[in-house]
């Protein structure tokens, strides 16, 4: 029984660290050398059209959307800027409300962390509950349930 | 059985506690967060350096905003289909009129968002406003302002730092009273 706890525990192990394994691989691997259209594509999709509701400037045929793309394409063509210097240029222009995708840094870092924290806080509250209750459940025969049962069986003789 | 029950009794009221923090957490950062609509005149511009822009007027002539320092600049970003910046045009015309008077009058220049010369010529030989109208490739200038949409006003003082920015049309007196301060503020 011993055993088949321990085997069980390796599976699950197992299992929990090959989907971490393929989840890096597969978000880190490299896919090659990105075109400069990758690239503008890229930028676009996590930039916002500032006059649209919830579109981006890559879906975006607005006139504000296009003129950001141009300026996209335009500083990609120079090739001062990483993508990330580019997304900034156009956030330090028309502020936060450009990013779709929210910073890593300030309060905007606590829509990252809070799903993970809220995450490990159940898993554990969970975790610790059961584990409670399987003492409890194997610990909670009082003397009065004992009795109760021993009168009954006698009272079944 | 009696232990279980003092155990409950002592782990809620924590989780209802860490709970209650985190509610009010949020609703203090609900309460005090800035408004971030579109039409808001904030921007991360103000009190930076303005933006490089180097380009041409309708008439050909080569425009450099950096040759500008010295004078207070006005940009109004404009379309001649936009039905704002039509309305708001008397209302420049006429302040570009009161700021001739003025000891050091501001300069107004209205960047083309999304137009051609020809309606831009059109538009302003109908309405007035003799001053030059500069060209924006692209909507290069535009981004570099972070301008989302017209009709938005500008103003960049004579050591070339960004002042102000008017989202949307111009009321009556609104620029002259907006110059004004600046002007006490930032020296005229």
């Amino acid at each position: 029984m011993k055993t088949k706890s321990v085997q069980n525990k390796w599976s699950w192990l197992l299992l929990v660290l090959s989907a971490v394994a393929l989840l890096a691989f597969g978000s880190l691997r490299d896919s090659g050398p990105r075109t400069q259209a990758d690239r503008i594509d890229a930028i676009t999709k996590v930039l916002a059209c500032p006059t649209c509701s919830g579109e981006s400037v890559y879906v975006s045929r607005a006139s504000g959307a296009e003129s950001i793309r141009a300026e996209v394409a335009r500083q990609i063509a120079d090739g001062q800027r990483s993508d990330d210097e580019i997304i900034a240029y156009i956030e330090a222009r028309f502020g936060s409300r450009v990013l779709l995708v929210p910073r890593s840094t300030g309060l905007d870092s606590l829509i990252w962390v809070l799903p993970v924290f809220v995450l490990v806080c159940a898993v554990g509250t969970l975790g610790f509950a059961f584990r409670r209750w399987k003492v409890v459940g194997s610990d909670s025969i009082s003397d009065e349930d004992t009795q109760l049962v021993e009168r009954a069986l006698r009272e079944d003789r | 059985m009696n232990q279980t029950s003092y155990s409950h009794k002592k782990v809620a009221p924590i989780i209802a506690s860490v709970v209650g923090a985190l509610m009010v957490a949020f609703l203090w950062v609900l309460v005090t967060a800035e408004p971030n609509t579109a039409d808001d005149a904030d921007s991360p511009l103000l009190g930076q350096p303005a933006p490089s822009v180097i380009s041409t007027t309708v008439d050909d002539a080569e425009f450099v905003l950096a040759n500008r320092k010295g004078s207070w600049v006005i940009f109004n970003f404009f379309n001649s289909t936009c039905v704002p910046c039509i309305a708001e045009h008397p209302e420049l015309v006429a302040f570009s009129k009161r700021e001739l008077q003025a000891t050091n009058p501001a300069e107004i220049y209205t960047v083309i968002n999304d137009d051609n010369d020809a309606s831009v010529r059109a538009f302003f030989s109908k309405n007035g406003g003799d001053w030059q109208k500069v060209r924006d490739t692209d909507g290069a200038i535009s981004v570099s302002f972070g301008v989302a949409k017209v009709p938005e006003t500008w103003v960049i003082d004579p050591n070339g730092y960004v002042r102000l920015r008017i989202a949307g049309m111009l009321t009556p007196g609104l620029l002259d009273d907006q110059l004004a301060q600046l002007k006490t503020q930032f020296g005229s």
